[in-house]
């Protein structure tokens, strides 16, 4: 007991620290924004990279969400005889709580690894070194741009997933399962909300999750250890701490914006 | 024969070093270090690995913040440099790093165009025939369009030296620029430091291991060890001055001032034979 004490408080402060540390990383970053500006195409190149290079993960399951919801809802709802909302349960879903969560979860696994795995690569070949000599900040450069693009792609690529969820939910309630077209849509319709749901549940939230997955991935990128194994726990601890902060934020952003 | 630490005077000195003191996570790199790198020569800093060569490059371009000291390069006082005027202080210093640290993502021209275009506001020809310059004086002209994954380390190296030289600096700082070159490479790689010091007059600072390359080339030669200068000189005449330094170094040999055994507790405790340390 004595023994493991320490190793747990040692764990807790070391946890703390690189949330402190993660906190002026921001800073730094939100500073560097202005002098970014004159790298608009590298913030392109990589909105290219990690916006329009995920489109296909975020498309496929986007759709294959919209279907598995809108059979597991069927089956629920053809019990109290309400299949007709089956529409409005599928969207209203997507849109204030898997749309964003999922989108943000697989924008991590494919965008933010990437992000990591390529900056402590960068890193560990001497190339951000070699910027800071060539009187190129990298801060402005490296990170900044990759920052702002995933905080632009990250609420497209979830206006994209939701529309995907909700064409699956329609191909499985409408094309398979027979549900009315009209009462698919217009209970839909009638119960979205675009402040709430939209604006809120799929904008604001994608967003605040793009900015957090962006922040993790270029700050565990930046401080990674210059070496192969360095590389691979950063990569890891990215997936691992942007999986967790999406949905400890998804949680507070909820509990605010309902 | 070697020389007593002597500074040049201002004018011919280009990096003033005094009372440099560096401690890294608790190991002292140098202490108090005095040191004058002269202009338009080329000067070879050595020692044993660990020894704090590439700290000391670090130091000189303000990458790394010293414990205590001063450092002077062209008389500005780089610990007193606000960033905006390191930035302007790197532009005129050239960095060649031990594994060329070439940007992946792009080719070799644009590799040594890299700079132009974030520093300049050139027209596209001017960069290109810059560029086409600078790679032909390193003869990789033909190779502008080669990918960094498709170079030999030779060749990496000669593209990252354009790139170094793209601005024409007044000082070129070599790190470890033999390591894992073959004989032609390594030749080629001489040649070029030696040129580009006699053509354009840049100081040059190579940090490295190798006696016979540095003989070659190098102008003066320091010998750094324990966090000092132990020695400098002539490189032709350095490994002779009969010290022990010198001698374990450049006579290769596995002990002597520098330990072969990292430092350590009593073995026959480590082994658990309690009483026989005594």
């Amino acid at each position: 007991m004595n023994v493991r004490e320490p190793q747990r408080s040692n764990v807790v402060s070391q946890s703390l620290a690189q949330i402190g540390a993660c906190g002026l990383f921001l800073l730094t970053l939100l500073a560097a924004v202005p002098r970014s500006f004159r790298y608009v195409r590298e913030t392109i190149r990589q909105l290219w990279f990690v916006g329009a290079m995920s489109l296909t993960i975020i498309m496929v399951c986007g759709l294959f969400v919209g279907m598995v919801l809108m059979l597991q809802l069927y089956h629920v709802l053809s019990i109290f005889g309400g299949t007709s909302a089956s529409g409005m349960v599928v969207a209203l879903s997507v849109y204030r709580e898997l749309g964003p969560v999922v989108t943000a979860l697989l924008f991590a696994g494919r965008a933010g690894t990437s992000i990591t795995a390529e900056i402590g690569l960068m890193r560990a070949t001497d190339q951000i070194d070699a910027m800071e000599m060539m009187a190129v900040d990298p801060i402005a450069y490296v990170a900044t741009p990759r920052f702002l693009a995933g905080l632009i792609a990250m609420p497209l690529l979830c206006c994209v997933f939701c529309a995907m969820a909700v064409f699956g939910g329609h191909l499985v309630g409408v094309t398979w399962l027979g549900i009315d077209n009209g009462t698919f849509w217009s209970n839909m319709t009638a119960v979205v909300d675009v402040r709430t749901d939209i604006v809120n549940g799929v904008l604001l939230k994608s967003l605040a999750f793009g900015a957090v997955v962006s922040l993790i991935a270029v700050f565990q990128g930046f401080t990674t250890p210059p070496t192969s194994e360095g590389v691979a726990y950063a990569t890891t601890r990215t997936v691992v701490a942007s999986s967790i902060a999406i949905l400890a934020l998804d949680f507070v952003l909820t509990a605010f914006l309902m | 024969m070697t020389q007593p630490v002597r500074p040049p005077s201002d004018d011919t000195t280009l990096v003033k070093i005094r009372g440099l003191t560096t401690v890294l996570n608790g190991k002292t790199i140098f202490n108090a270090l005095d040191l004058d790198i002269p202009r338009g020569k080329i000067t070879a800093i050595m020692g044993p690995s660990g020894t704090g060569k590439t700290t000391l490059l670090k130091h000189i371009t303000g990458q790394m913040r010293a414990d205590a000291g001063e450092i002077r390069v062209n008389g500005e006082n780089v610990a007193e440099l606000s960033r905006e005027q390191l930035y302007k202080m790197r532009e005129g210093i050239g960095y060649l790093f031990q594994n060329s640290a070439l940007l992946t993502d792009f080719d070799v021209f644009e590799n040594v165009a890299f700079p132009l275009r974030q520093h300049t506001k050139l027209p596209e020809v001017l960069i290109r025939d810059l560029v086409l310059l600078k790679l032909q004086a390193v003869g990789l002209r033909g190779a502008a369009r080669l990918t960094p994954n498709e170079l030999s380390g030779g060749m990496a190296r000669r593209v990252a030296l354009a790139r170094a030289i793209v601005f024409d600096p007044m000082l070129i700082l070599y790190d470890e620029p033999f390591v894992g070159l073959d004989p032609v490479a390594l030749n080629q790689v001489l040649k070029l430091i030696r040129t580009l010091n006699q053509t354009l007059g840049i100081t040059s600072v190579l940090v490295a291991h190798e006696l016979a390359a540095v003989q070659r080339v190098a102008d003066h030669v320091f010998l750094i060890a324990n966090g000092k200068v132990v020695a400098q000189g002539d490189p032709k005449t350095i490994a002779n001055d009969g010290s022990a330094w010198t001698r374990q170094f450049f006579g290769g040999e596995a002990d002597g001032p520098v330990p072969f055994q990292y430092p350590a507790g009593d073995l026959a405790q480590a082994l658990g034979f309690a009483g026989a340390a005594k």
